[in-house]
């Protein structure tokens, strides 16, 4: 694998850089099988998907391999692993949001694997897959289990997530826990790396995965994983050339865009307004001369409109409102405010601190839930649960003690009510390459996800600061 | 379940039996209501209306503010005392004040004002809402003091505030950051916690007592949070009991958890 390498997607190319060089694949652990099923780390973290894996590129492996590829692979590749392998209904989740099943113990485990006694109850409404009342794999088997289903979230740009910097101490501000602390070093962590925060370091995440991905058996080799870790510790991924901006690694250009820049970043810095931007765009598109050609005219145009997509994420103010773990840490309900609130981590877009909040991408009334009509063929996708939280708990600030929810997300480690849906905010680099979005693929491309703000917080976005966002978000 | 009990009817409660209660003095509004949000050109205003009359709560500021504003959808409690400040966003400015959103949700606290001319700001807020250009929300962090040796004393005593009828929130995680960083320095044995019960005397002479549960529930989650964060080989004295009698005056203050970290 080159040290950079570019990658054709939709909106251009994404660029991956190995910033200690070269590296060499073959033997390597993330790159070749390691467990039982003939998986290995690179099959759902793929460099032409910015490090994770589109839906796109998963239906192309299912019409190439007729289904053999190992992504498919029945543990979790298949909404259950006792639905037939070779039936395209079986993956369905997989195949259109690009969703993987990850089975969560129920009542929820510490890492110590002692039972934590969960604040609610758990029923199963709603269950096209069928896992969580399989008699093997479900709520009700020997070994109960809730299956939720949730994207690959990319193995790139790690150092960020990863940080000691701002935000990172002994204690969460999103309830009566202490930080996650790194079993080597003791130190707190930043908690950001999973969608639900179940683990919280490079080398954690890889044996969980190995031993739940890619089911590995046997003892895993201490060297092979700090080899994992030493890759994954080195590689970025952003969008590095527009098909209608151009190159955004231009020497004089924006200083936040193009994978260069970000691989030179800072770690564990809170965005701000002067200094160190959330994503360094300055004003060097702010006003750009027309150009001679007709190409020159259009790049410069849609320059300027990433330019102004990131004004509308920096300042464009909006009321927030009715989110678990934004509006209740001393923001207050609502609060207005704008994107870099939220997404404040200088050049990911990620929380800098703990980033786990119920946005409403998996709870509802909020979650993309069609409602039922007899004469369209389209079914539910997800599971849905009904959430019901004893009366001494301390109630999610929002919905209650009767939550519907298609993914109860951190609460499935936790056991709290409060934590029902709340799911750790994604970065937003190599974005272009990556779709869908959200923890459970609900937006299927940038616009889906920026009408689902929209629509979530009422902002009334123009036709043209749509436009400028989407733009801006592609450009990542 | 309501837990206003006027002062005649509070005589059997053991948490203030055989004690007389007088009101709350005149200079102080305690009141439970719901919150308002008031915008402006700028911030918005935290508002609630008692007894015919505007009170300012706060405005939106940041998470490092002294008073958090409080969240639609829920009832506040205010304890606050009666300034003689120029009015903000229509209100009487309420100056110290203390409110605690209330944990249960509460659909009828939903009331959104639209900004006016005649309400808006006449001095600049604390922080604009969000970015601005040119200025920064808020002055970057200095960097952190090297941890001061562990001082040469046998014991010292922190004090934890808690919001009516909550345990561990937000702001907390820097104050248990102290006490975890002292055991740490001192190399502890010891750590004695001891929670409270408490009540509010609100201004129409009705006391508001908290959940019975709830001294108990802080004092556990307080002794849980520092145990998992690597204070496991330190003893661990833990006891809840209910505070002394609201005066309305300083209720706020004995909702409260005491740790005493103990070399």
């Amino acid at each position: 694998m080159a040290a950079y390498t570019a990658y054709p997607n939709a909106w251009g190319d994404v660029g991956i850089l190995n910033a200690s060089g070269p590296v060499e694949t073959k033997g390597h652990p993330f790159f070749e099988p390691i467990g039982t099923n003939g998986r290995a780390c690179v099959t759902c973290h793929q460099p032409a998907n910015g490090m994770s894996v589109s839906v796109a590129a998963i239906r192309e492996r299912w019409q190439v391999t007729k289904g053999k590829d190992p992504i498919f692979a029945a543990i979790d590749g298949t909404n259950c692993p006792d639905l037939p392998p070779e039936d395209p209904q079986s993956h369905s989740l997989l195949l259109e949001r690009g969703l993987i099943r990850v089975s969560m113990p129920w009542p929820p485990r510490r890492d110590d694997g002692s039972a934590v006694e969960p604040e609610f109850s758990i029923e199963v409404v709603r269950d096209p897959g069928g896992c969580n009342v399989s008699p093997r794999y479900g709520l009700r088997s020997a070994a109960p289990a809730v299956s939720v289903y949730r994207r690959p979230r990319p193995v790139a740009n790690t150092k960020y997530f990863t940080h000691q910097g701002f935000g990172v101490s002994p204690f969460v501000g999103k309830g009566p826990i202490a930080t996650a602390r790194d079993p080597e070093t003791g130190r707190p962590t930043s908690m950001n790396m999973m969608a639900d925060a179940r683990v919280s370091t490079l080398k954690t995440q890889a044996v969980s995965a190995m031993q739940t991905h890619l089911q590995v058996t046997g003892p895993i080799d201490a060297a092979r994983l700090q080899q994992l870790v030493d890759f994954e510790s080195q590689i970025y991924s952003a969008q590095s050339n527009h098909r209608v901006a151009g190159n955004l690694m231009e020497p004089n250009g924006p200083s936040g865009l193009g994978v260069r820049n970000l691989a030179s970043g800072d770690a564990g810095v809170l965005g701000n307004n002067t200094t160190q931007w959330v994503f360094p765009v300055g004003d060097v598109w702010k006003s750009l001369p027309g150009g001679a050609a007709p190409r020159d005219v259009e790049r410069n145009q849609m320059r300027e409109s990433i330019a102004r997509g990131h004004d509308v994420f920096m300042f464009r103010t909006f009321w927030i409102k009715d989110v678990q773990h934004l509006n209740t840490v001393g923001l207050g309900n609502p609060t207005k405010r704008t994107c870099s609130t939220c997404h404040g981590m200088h050049m990911t877009g990620m929380d800098v601190a703990n980033g786990w909040m119920d946005l409403g991408v998996t709870n509802l009334p909020w979650a993309r839930e069609e409602p039922l009509n007899p004469w369209n063929e389209r079914k539910p996708q997800m599971p849905l649960f009904k959430i019901t939280c004893k009366a001494t708990a301390a109630p999610h600030a929002f919905l209650g003690r009767v939550i519907y929810t298609q993914d109860p997300g951190r609460a499935l480690v936790t056991g709290r009510c409060a934590d029902v849906g709340s799911i750790v905010m994604q970065q937003f680099r190599g974005l272009a390459a990556r779709a869908p979005y959200f923890s459970n693929g609900s937006a299927e491309t940038l616009r889906d996800l920026v009408d689902f703000y929209d629509r979530r917080f009422n902002i009334g976005y123009s036709v043209q600061e749509r436009e400028d966002l989407i733009n801006f978000l592609s450009s990542l | 379940m309501t837990r206003h009990l006027r002062r005649s009817s509070v005589a059997g409660i053991a948490l203030l039996a055989s004690v007389s209660i007088s009101a709350a003095p005149e200079t102080h509004r305690n009141f439970v209501a719901c919150p308002i949000v008031r915008d402006t050109s700028t911030v918005p205003c935290w508002l609630a209306d008692y007894k015919g009359e505007t009170y300012f709560l706060t405005l939106q500021t940041d998470v490092s503010a002294p008073v958090n504003p409080p969240q639609l959808g829920h009832k506040v409690l205010v304890e606050g005392v009666v300034s003689n400040e120029p009015r903000i966003c229509g209100g009487t400015v309420l100056k110290p004040v203390v409110l605690s959103v209330l944990p249960e949700l509460d659909s009828s606290c939903s009331t959104m004002l639209p900004a006016e001319e005649r309400y808006n700001l006449t001095f600049e807020p604390p922080r604009p809402p969000g970015p601005s250009k040119g200025r920064l929300a808020f002055a970057p962090a200095t960097p952190a003091p090297r941890p001061a040796p562990a001082p040469d004393v046998a014991s010292k005593t922190f004090a934890l505030q808690f919001d009516f009828d909550s345990a561990i929130a937000f702001r907390h995680a820097g104050q248990l950051q102290q006490i975890h960083e002292f055991a740490r320095q001192s190399k502890a044995a010891r750590i004695e916690i001891t929670a409270y019960r408490a009540a509010s005397l609100l201004s129409d002479d009705s006391v508001f007592t908290e959940r019975e549960d709830i001294g108990q529930r802080r004092a556990e989650q307080v002794a849980a949070v520092l145990k998992d964060a690597g204070l496991t080989s330190v003893a661990y004295d833990v006891r809840w009991r209910d505070a002394a009698k609201p005066d309305g005056v300083n209720d706020a203050a004995l909702r409260r958890a005491e740790v005493v970290v103990t070399r």
